[in-house]
C-alpha cells in the first residue's frame, strides 16, 4: 500500500481546500498495486486503464500491474501474501486459492461493500451464476444453492471476487482438413457420421465421434492430407494430459461429471464423502474413457507433459487437426507470426458425453481467474479499488476488452448482439460457460491436486489403470480431508 | 595513542585505529552472514517444533519432535530419499567415468585443443533453468532432437521421459552433462602434476600402460578423484532445477528428488514446521557429507606437502 502517496496527497488536498476554498476535499495519489499473470488479457486490461479510467472519486489512481509469469505465479503471490509485504492492493487469483488465502486472511470479504453498492449489487446480479459460484463465494457455494437463495448477495454467503477473466475450453480446430471434400467423404465412409467442419457440426459433436477423429487423422510422414503429402505425422486431437498444476484435472473432471459421477462435493460438507465418490464405477468408467483417446494424441502424451501450453504449441505448429484448449490462449493461434494454422483455424464447443435423449452434456471445469482485494487497504484505497472494479466491470470495458482477446462474465454484454462476432471463439464461450463447474476451493486444494495429479499421471503413462489410480486418490482425500475436519 | 587520535580525527581516525581495523573490517561480512544464513537457519530450527503453517494467521502450538517423527516415519519421505539416492549415484559414476575420460584426452596435446576445451566446459557455466528447458526440449518425442535422430533407425517415435527409468536417465544424462566438466577439471589437474620423469622412468622399464597408470597416474588424481565425488554427490543431492523442469518429478511421483519434495510442502502445501524438520534432517546429510569432503580436501593438502 502506498501509505505515505496517499497521506500526502490528502495533506495536499487539505492545503488546497483550505486555500482555495474549492478543489475536491479527497482527491489523493492512489497507487493500486495488482498481482497479475503476464497474458494478453491481463496486459490489455493495464493499457486499457491507463488510456481510459478515471476515477469517480476525483482521486489520481495508478494502477501497478506486476506481472508476473504463469508458470511461477501461484508461488510469487503465495510468498508475498505469507512473508507479511502488504505489497499488493488487488490480485488477480485461479478461484482454487480463495480458501488458502481467505484462511489466512489475505484476501477481502466484500459482502458487505457489495450489499451496501448498488451498483456493485447490480453487477453481482449480471455476472454468470456459475463464475460467481466458482470465482467468488468462499466458503464454496453451488450455482444451485445460490439459486435457490432467490437474492443477490445471497443471505450467509461470503463474496470475494469478480471476474477479470472468466475462461472457458473450446475446440480449436483446422478447417482446411476438417472442411476438405476428400477427408469428409473418406471419414463418412470409414465411420458412417460426417466430419465436424461448421460451429454446428461440432455442437453434434460427442467424446466418440472425437475418438474417431482421433484415430482417423492419425497419419505418418509422407501420407496424404487434405491433399497434400505430409512432411511430418500429423494427429487428430489433442487435450490437456499434463502432470503439472491442474493440467490433466481440469479435463478428466469434465468427463466424470458428464457421465454422471463426481469429484467430493465441497459444498455438502461434512457429509460428503471421498470414498466411493471419487472412485465409483461410473467416476472409473469415465477417466478410462479419457485415457482411451490419449493413443491418438501425439506422443507427448505418453510423457505426462501435454499440458495446455503443449497442445497450443502442437496446433499452432500444425501437427494437430483438432485441441481443446482454454480460450485465453487462442489469440497467438490468429497471429502470424506465431501460428502456421492463423488463417486456417476456427472454434467450437467442447465435446461432451452423449445422454440417452441424444443431448451432450459438455459440463467441464471452469478456468480464468477473478481478482480479488487484500485485506490491509485503507478505506480510500478499499472504495478505489472498487471503483477500478465497476471500470473493469462495466459494460464499455467489457466490450473492448473481448474485442481484444478476453472474456466478459456479464450475461449482458454476453448478449450483446455485437458479441459473438468480436472473437471467432465468442460463440463457443458462450454456449460454454453455462455448462461450467469448479474444483475444490479449501485451503488444502493443492494437496488434493498434486496427489490427484500425480495418480492421474500414473496412469496416463500408462503404469497404472483408472481404478487404481481413483483409487489411490480416494483413499488419499478420505484422510486427508478426515485430518482436516471437512469429512465427519 | 587514542586521545591523539580523537584529537587530531574525531570517531573517525577512532574507528580506522588499527587496534580495531580488523573487527570493522569483519563486521558487515558478519552482519550480512548473520542475517542471511543464520538467524533464518535458527528461526527455522525454532519453527520445525511448532505446528506453523505460512499460509495460516492461527498461533502455532508447540509440538515437540513430533514433526521429526512424522516426517521419519513418512514412507513417502523415504521413497523420495530411494530416488535422490538412485539418481545421485547413477549420475555422479556417470560424471566420474565421462569426467575422466574427458581429462585423460585433454592431458596431451593436440591441435585446437584449448578452444574444444572451451567448449567442453561451457554447460557447467550455464544455468540450471537453460539446461533443464535444453533438455526438456531435446526430450520432446514429437519435434525434440533425440526422437528425430532415433526415428531416423526405429521408425517410431522415441518417448524418453514416459517411464520412471527413462525419466531417470533423462536426468541423469543433462546432470551428467552439465557437470562432467567439473570432475574433469579436478582431475585434469591431479594428471598435469604427475612429473614426467616417472613415466620415463616406467617407460624404461617398459611397465604397461595399466601399470602405468595404476602406480603412477592413480596415486595423484585418487584424492581429487575423492572430492569430484563428494563435491558432485552433496550437489547432486540437492537437485531441483533440472529435475523440476524437465519431469516435474513424473512421471508420477518416480523422479521426485527429496528437495522437490520439500519444496511442494514448503511452498505449495504451505507445511512449513514439517518442511522445516525435513529441511534439518536434509542438512544433517549434506554436513556428513561435507566433512567427508573437508576429510578428503585435508588428505589432498597433506599429499601435495
Amino acid at each position: 500500500m502506498n501509505k505515505r502517496s496517499v497521506i500526502s496527497g490528502l495533506m495536499g488536498a487539505t492545503v488546497l481546500t483550505a486555500g482555495l476554498g474549492g478543489a475536491p476535499a479527497f482527491s489523493a495519489d492512489i497507487t493500486i498495486t495488482m498481482a497479475a499473470p503476464d497474458w494478453p488479457p491481463t496486459r490489455f486490461m493495464k493499457e486499457h486503464f491507463d488510456q481510459t479510467y478515471t476515477s469517480p472519486a476525483g482521486h489520481t489512481t495508478t494502477l501497478d500491474m506486476d506481472f508476473i509469469p504463469w508458470p511461477s505465479f501461484y508461488e510469487r503471490v503465495a510468498a508475498s501474501l505469507t512473508s507479511g509485504e502488504q505489497k499488493y492492493q488487488m490480485i488477480v487469483t485461479d478461484s482454487q486459492w480463495l480458501g488458502a488465502f481467505v484462511e489466512g486472511g489475505y484476501y477481502m470479504d466484500l459482502t458487505d461493500k457489495i450489499a451496501a453498492d448498488p451498483e456493485l449489487t447490480t453487477i453481482l446480479q449480471d455476472l454468470h451464476p456459475a463464475l460467481v459460484s466458482a470465482y467468488s463465494t468462499y466458503p464454496h457455494k453451488t450455482r444451485a444453492q445460490l439459486e435457490a437463495a432467490g437474492e443477490v448477495p445471497a443471505p450467509g454467503v461470503s463474496y470475494y471476487g469478480f471476474p477479470q477473466f472468466p475462461d472457458t475450453y473450446v475446440t480449436f480446430y483446422r478447417q482446411d482438413v476438417f472442411c476438405d471434400e476428400g477427408e469428409m467423404a473418406a471419414f463418412q465412409a470409414k465411420y458412417g457420421s460426417n466430419l465436424p467442419c461448421s460451429y454446428e457440426d461440432w455442437q453434434d459433436t460427442d467424446w466418440s465421434k472425437w475418438g474417431q477423429i482421433g484415430e482417423f487423422f492419425q497419419r505418418a510422414k509422407g501420407e496424404m492430407l487434405a491433399g497434400e503429402v505430409l512432411d511430418d505425422d500429423f494427429y487428430g486431437i489433442a487435450y490437456q494430459a499434463g502432470k503439472g498444476y491442474d493440467f490433466s484435472t481440469m479435463q478428466a473432471n469434465a468427463f466424470i461429471w458428464q457421465q454422471g459421477g463426481d469429484i467430493w462435493d465441497e459444498s455438502k460438507m461434512p457429509d460428503s464423502q471421498a470414498e466411493g465418490v471419487v472412485n465409483s464405477d461410473v467416476a472409473v468408467a469415465a477417466f478410462d474413457e479419457y485415457l482411451s483417446y490419449l493413443q491418438y494424441m501425439p506422443p507427448v502424451s505418453q510423457t505426462g507433459q501435454m499440458d495446455i501450453f503443449v497442445i497450443q504449441d502442437l496446433y499452432m505448429q500444425g501437427k494437430v487437426g483438432a485441441i481443446i484448449d482454454w480460450v485465453g490462449l487462442g489469440e497467438p493461434v490468429l497471429d502470424p507470426s506465431a501460428s502456421k494454422v492463423h488463417d486456417k483455424s476456427a472454434f467450437g464447443p467442447a465435446p461432451g458425453s452423449r445422454k440417452a435423449d441424444g443431448s451432450i452434456d459438455r459440463t467441464g471445469n471452469i478456468g480464468g481467474q477473478p481478482f480479488v482485494l487484500t485485506t490491509w487497504n485503507s478505506e480510500d484505497v478499499v472504495d478505489e479499488a472498487l471503483n477500478v472494479v465497476k471500470w473493469w466491470l462495466s459494460p464499455d470495458t467489457q466490450l473492448a476488452a473481448v474485442a481484444n482477446g478476453g472474456q466478459s462474465g456479464r450475461m449482458s454484454v454476453m448478449a450483446d448482439p455485437t458479441y459473438n462476432d468480436l472473437r471467432p471463439w465468442n460463440r463457443a464461450h458462450v454456449e460454454m460457460i453455462d455448462w461450467q463447474k469448479d474444483v475444490w476451493h479449501i485451503p488444502e486444494f493443492f494437496e488434493l491436486l498434486t496427489q490427484q495429479q500425480e495418480e492421474f499421471d500414473k496412469a496416463i503413462t500408462g503404469q497404472i489403470g483408472a481404478k487404481e489410480a481413483l483409487d489411490t486418490v480416494a483413499e488419499f482425500q478420505q484422510e486427508l480431508l478426515e485430518d482436516g475436519g471437512y469429512i465427519e | 595513542m587514542a586521545n591523539t587520535a580523537n584529537s587530531r580525527g574525531g570517531f573517525g581516525a577512532w574507528l580506522l585505529d588499527p587496534k580495531r581495523r580488523g573487527a570493522l573490517l569483519v563486521t558487515p561480512a558478519l552482519v550480512i552472514l548473520f542475517v542471511m544464513n543464520i538467524f533464518p537457519l535458527m528461526w527455522s530450527f525454532g519453527l520445525s517444533f511448532f505446528n506453523y503453517k505460512a499460509s495460516s494467521l492461527k498461533v502455532p502450538k508447540f509440538r515437540g519432535l513430533s514433526n521429526y517423527e512424522r516426517v521419519l516415519t513418512d514412507d513417502k519421505v523415504w521413497e523420495r530419499f530411494q530416488t535422490t539416492a538412485i539418481i545421485v549415484g547413477s549420475s555422479v559414476i556417470v560424471q566420474l567415468i565421462i569426467g575422466f575420460l574427458l581429462a585423460l584426452m585433454f592431458a596431451k596435446a593436440f591441435p585446437m585443443r584449448r578452444i574444444v576445451l572451451m567448449l567442453v566446459l561451457t554447460p557447467m557455466m550455464l544455468s540450471f533453468v537453460s539446461v533443464g528447458v535444453f533438455f526438456k526440449l531435446f526430450y520432446e518425442p514429437t519435434f525434440g532432437i533425440v526422437s528425430y535422430v532415433l526415428n531416423f533407425f526405429t521408425e517410431d517415435h522415441f518417448v524418453m521421459l514416459g517411464s520412471p527409468a527413462g525419466a531417470i536417465a533423462g536426468i541423469v544424462i543433462a546432470d551428467a552433462w552439465m557437470w562432467s566438466p567439473f570432475v574433469m577439471l579436478l582431475v585434469l589437474a591431479g594428471l598435469v602434476s604427475v612429473p614426467k620423469y616417472l613415466y620415463e622412468a616406467a617407460e624404461i622399464d617398459r611397465a604397461s600402460a595399466w601399470r602405468r597408470f595404476w602406480t603412477i597416474t592413480f596415486p595423484y588424481i585418487r584424492s581429487l578423484l575423492l572430492l569430484a565425488v563428494l563435491f558432485r554427490t552433496i550437489e547432486t543431492f540437492k537437485l531441483f532445477d533440472i529435475v523440476y523442469i524437465i519431469t516435474e518429478g513424473g512421471p508420477g511421483s518416480s523422479t521426485e528428488t527429496i528437495a522437490v519434495f520439500l519444496y511442494r510442502n514448503a511452498f505449495q502445501f504451505f507445511k512449513t514446521s514439517q518442511s522445516s524438520a525435513l529441511a534439518y534432517i536434509v542438512l544433517f546429510i549434506v554436513i556428513v557429507l561435507t566433512n567427508l569432503y573437508l576429510y578428503a580436501v585435508n588428505r589432498r593438502a597433506e599429499e601435495v606437502s
